[in-house]
Order: C-alpha cells, then structure tokens, then sequence
C-alpha cells in the first residue's frame, strides 16, 4: 500500500493480519495491520468469529436454561458468569439468598477471580516469551480445577448457580482443600513476582507500552482492572456492594500509567487480595441451606410433591413453564474479573427470557485496541493484546 | 505500584445506597422531563429509564455527560429491543435502549430509551460523544437493523459483510442458516483509518477474494451441500 506519511515521505507500507495467526490472539481475533518497517502506522480490527448467538439463543428456551449459556461467555471463570446472571434475576424477583449460599458465592467468585487473573497473567508472560512463569501459576489452577470438578462434576462449564441459590452443596473436605489450594496460589504468585517484578526484559518490554490515559479508558467504556491500572479506583464490589463484599476487608488495587505493565500487575495484587476475601470466607462458611425458600423459584422437595397436590403442580410449572421473572426490565451487573459484567434484562412475565443482552467487559477492551497499539511495534502489540485479556467467548457471544 | 489513586477521576467516589440512588432517579428525572421533554418508562421497575425523543438524545446526553452536575461519563451499552408481538405493547416495534454510569457516584445509573419505528428505523450517532460508541452502534445496527444517522463506518460488527438480515430481530428464525463464502479485505477501513491517522493513501490494493464459484472449483464445497443448506433455512 503506497501513502505519502504526515511528513510527506513516499512509502510502502506492508498490510498483515497479525490475528488469527499469531497465537496470542487465540484464533479468533483478527486484527489488520499496516506496517512502516515494524512501526504499527494503521489497524483495523474485526471480531465475530466466535459468535454464536447467545442472545438470540436464550430467547428459544426457559429463564433456567440460560445458565448453561452463560457458562461459555467467559470459560475462564464460568462461575462468575452464573452468578452474575442468577444474581441480577434474583434482584428482578426481590428475593435474597441465604446467608451460606452468599458465603460460597463470594468464595467462588474469588476462587474464579483468581484463576482468571492467573490465565492472564501466566499468558501475558509466556506471550513475552517467559514460560516459566506459566507452570509457577498454572499448577495451583489445576487444583482449583479439581475442586471445580468435585463441586459440580465439569471442569470448564461449571453451571454451579442456580436462580435462587446454589446447584447442590459443597463436599466434606472442601473447606480444607480450599485452604491449601489458597496456600499453593500464593506460592506460585510468589514466585511469578520474584520472576517477573525486577525483570529487566520483562519491565523494559511492558513499561510504558501501549499506555491509555484515565479520560480515554472511561470514553471506551473501560472497568475492572484495565480501569484501575490508569489510577481509578472502581470496583463494584466497593461501590455497589452485592453478596454482603461491604463486610470482607480488602483492598482496590489501582496502577497509575496505565500501560501493560501496570495492567499485568494490578492483576497480580488483586489475586493477593482475593486470596485475603477467600481465607476470610472460609471462617464464615457455616451449616445451613444454600437454596431460598421462594416456591417461585425453587422446585419443592420429593417428600412433598408426592404428598401435596399444590406442591406438584408448582414442581410442574417450574420444570415446563420455567420460573416466571416479573414483566420488566432490568440492569444488573457484578465485577467479574475482567470488569463490569452486565446482563440487560426484558421480561414478559412468562418463563421465556425475552430478551438478554450481556454487557461484556471484553468488548470495549478490544474495542480500544487499534487506537492503543498504532504507533508501537509489532511485538508491543502482543505485549498489551495479553494484557487486556481478551476472551472471545464475551466479546463475540 | 500505588495504593492511591492518581487521577481526578479516583478521587470523589461515593458509593451507592437506596437513598443516595432514589435522589439521583428524582433529580435526573426532573432535569431531563423539564429540558428534554423526556417521560418516565413503566417498563422499569428497578432503576430508571427515561424515554427521550429522539431528536433530543443527543442533546441529553452531553447535557448528562458534561454539563450537569451529574457526570455520566460511561456509556456502559446500547441496544435495541424489539417488541414485535410483545403483550400488550402498543408503542413503536423498536426501542433503543442506552446504559449510562457515572464513574463519580455509584448511585448514578440510568438509562436512556429512544421509540424506532418500524419504517426506516433511525435515532441520532452519539459516537462523538463516547468513543465506544462506535462499536456499540455498528453491533446495534448488525443485530437489529437500526440505522444511527451520522455514525461514520456503520459496518456490520459481529456478522460477516454477506450476511442478509439482523438476527435478533423477533421475526429472524432462530434456526436459519445462510452460506457465506469471501472474507471481508478491510482495505476500506484501513484506508480511512490511515487518512486519520495523518497518511495519504496513493495506491490500495484492490479486494481479491475468492468468489462462490472459485470455491466450488477448488472442491472445497460442492453446489449440491451449499444447495442442501439453502434448503434447510
């Protein structure tokens, strides 16, 4: 492609896509790049490849029957997905969860936060071409993979949450496991900052690259911890505490540049203050039921629906005719880990979603992209498209 | 790495409670019905929705975003809704819905509706007013068919270019299946992309994908599969 640049050269610039061969871009995002020499003069990017219609989708099936659904938005923490969803439903019905369903719901949120921030983290370094870092972090996930599995029997696509509470208790040992699996996470962060905090390639590829001022990032509808790493201190759990996250003792981590460096690292100190949020739900996790008692939302037990005819019709019309969510519509959101997860809700009144539109913190992030990387070099590029942790699962629905 | 924040915008946080949140839903809605002719939805029944004209949308919302003292300076979404055979819906088919925040005060969330009509469906661009909007707009546009006048590049953002129709529209089947075959050269965008950047384009190179029929000679799909998936949609 022959340009005049603003100086008024005559030159050839060379157009590649760096997406979807580059593996840092995972396939499915394809970003068109114009190059003077190894400079990024132009990009253009394109996303859809991964789409495959939740929203049209959920409006086929029950209210219930968007869990599953939702699992995939994000696979790196699905849990976070369920409970965002079930959390913004239980708020159109008005019902609270038990005290126990919301103690595990802010341990898995955590546990999910962790394990998402690790994925990040662990591939920003191995994008950079530092692996090592990678085993350090991906061996504690592994084991909050086996819990995953024992809670609810799947390891990616968990559909832990239900409308109402919680898909089924948690197993004897979990409280334990939890607590070594906390240890081992702090471990391998451990070493990942004694590699990676005084690194001098790592702190010389990462400082200053791709930086994005405050104003910017909130004009591209930035939140979480992209957001924080420009020095504003928002986060969701703080400001509009949902599950009782006013009560636990932590901290926002906020950066001040907002470049890759500062994105990678608020990550790894939030990993620390969701290790702090988990240990002290472990001292409040006490018996009781982890499902609401609203015969709206939650089937009745065996015992009585072979006893009591009302009892069996209800359990028949909330299998057949799913739960009934109130006519309306509705925006809830929870601080997933990537930043404001926000499901946009248009109930009828029937056991049909009418319509569910995600707000996925993805999207503006990617959405950012060209205007962060032009101007940098190819390999600034990769640095920051790690740091901004694409998933394509939310960006595309 | 700094525990404090750095920035203006870190600095006047309030967070939200039920109080703080019905005095913001009662003073934004005052300002936006007396100036911007704005009613309350009935939808609503959780926050606050204000149904705007749509000749005033974007008035209000730099009004919201800059001059109030509200500072609703996050554009959290835009979407559409599509009320064809909705119970008892008897407005305008298309509603366009806008999410705004403040990233000051929590309590400060509303959100802002603007009635489509079903014949050239259409409501103002504000993509000079939040950078994401653009994005936003574009995948408005490629789910439901509703045209943002002004809006620089209104490409379709989550559907390939060949795609015909908007999905989410209540009238799309669910199931259909349409066979789509070139890739999209975004050497148009790029173009303006680099015109924006400063850069006088002398030469672009010119599309070059492969047509249905150069697909079907290099074996990859036969005209009887692509056939077979006209049939089913």
């Amino acid at each position: 492609m022959k340009v005049l640049t603003p100086q008024g050269e005559k030159i050839d610039l060379l157009t590649v896509n760096i997406g979807p061969s580059h593996p840092a871009t995972h396939g499915a995002l394809r970003a068109f790049v114009a190059l003077d020499g190894e400079t990024i003069a132009g990009t253009v990017t394109e996303i859809g490849y991964l789409h495959r219609g939740f929203e049209k989708m959920v409006e086929q099936g029950t209210w219930q029957q968007v869990l599953p659904y939702t699992d995939r938005l994000n696979y790196c923490s699905a849990i976070l997905n369920n409970i965002g969803f079930c959390h913004t439903i239980e708020r159109m019905f008005e019902v609270d969860i038990p005290e126990r369903a919301k103690v595990l719901r802010v341990l898995l949120s955590e546990l999910s936060r962790i394990i998402d921030h690790v994925v990040c983290v662990a591939a920003a370094a191995a994008d950079l071409g530092a692996l090592t870092n990678y085993f350090y972090l991906f061996n504690p996930r592994e084991k909050v993979y086996g819990i995953w599995e024992k809670l609810s029997g799947a390891r990616l696509t968990n559909t832990f949450t239900r409308i109402g509470g919680l898909y089924r208790d948690t197993y004897d040992g979990f409280e334990s496991e939890v607590a070594s699996v906390l240890v081992e996470v702090e471990k391998g962060l451990d070493d990942a900052f004694r590699l990676l905090q005084h690194n001098r390639i790592f702190i010389e590829r990462t400082r200053g690259c791709c930086p994005i001022s405050a104003e910017d990032a909130v004009s591209w509808g930035w939140t979480g911890p992209c957001l924080r790493a420009t020095g504003v201190d928002r986060d969701l759990r703080k400001d509009e505490p949902y599950l009782d996250y006013e009560t636990y003792d932590f901290q926002t981590v906020v950066g001040s540049t907002g470049d890759t460096f500062d994105r990678v690292m608020v990550r790894m100190y939030e990993i620390k203050e969701s290790i702090s949020i988990c240990r002290q739900a472990l001292t409040r996790l006490r018996p009781g039921p982890i499902n609401t008692t609203d015969p709206r939302l939650i089937l009745p037990g065996h015992g009585k629906a072979y006893h009591d005819m009302e009892a069996l019709i209800n359990h028949f019309k909330v299998v057949f005719e799913g739960v009934c969510v109130p006519a309306g519509e509705f925006y809830g959101s929870i601080e997933a880990a990537n930043g404001e997860l926000g499901f946009f809700v248009v109930s009828d009144g029937s056991g049909k979603p009418w319509k569910i539109k995600v707000r996925p913190p993805c999207f503006t992030q990617f959405a950012a992209y060209a205007d962060l990387v032009e101007g940098s070099m190819v390999a600034d590029a990769i640095a920051c498209l790690s740091s901004i942790n694409i998933i394509a699962g939310e960006l595309d629905r | 790495m700094s525990q404090t924040a750095t920035t203006d915008l870190g600095r006047e946080l309030v967070p939200a409670n039920a109080q703080s949140r019905k005095a913001f839903q009662d003073q934004a809605f005052q300002i936006l019905s007396s100036r911007f002719e704005g009613i309350l939805d009935p939808a609503d029944r959780w926050g606050l929705t204000v149904i705007l004209p749509g000749p005033k949308l974007h008035e209000a919302v730099r009004f919201l975003r800059d001059d109030s003292e509200f500072q609703m300076d996050l554009l959290l979404d835009v979407t559409a809704i599509d009320y064809l055979e909705y119970p008892g819906h008897e407005e305008a088919r298309y509603a366009v819905v806008y999410n705004l925040r403040s990233q000051r005060n929590a309590a400060r969330r509303l959100r802002l509706k603007v009635r489509v009509e079903e014949e050239s469906p259409s409501v103002p661009s504000i993509h000079d007013l939040f950078k994401i909007a653009n994005w936003q707009e574009r995948e408005t546009w490629d789910q439901y068919g509703i045209v943002f006048a002004g809006h620089p590049d209104l490409r379709r953002l989550l559907n390939h270019i060949e795609f015909q129709g908007h999905p989410l529209r209540k009238d799309y089947p669910a199931r259909k299946r349409q066979w789509l075959s070139t890739n999209d050269p975004l050497v148009d965008p790029m173009v303006a992309r680099l015109k924006a950047n400063g850069f006088s384009v002398l030469e672009a190179p010119t599309a070059n994908a492969p047509s249905v029929e150069e697909t079907d000679l290099l074996g990859k799909v036969s005209r009887e599969q692509r056939n077979n998936v006209e049939k089913q949609s």
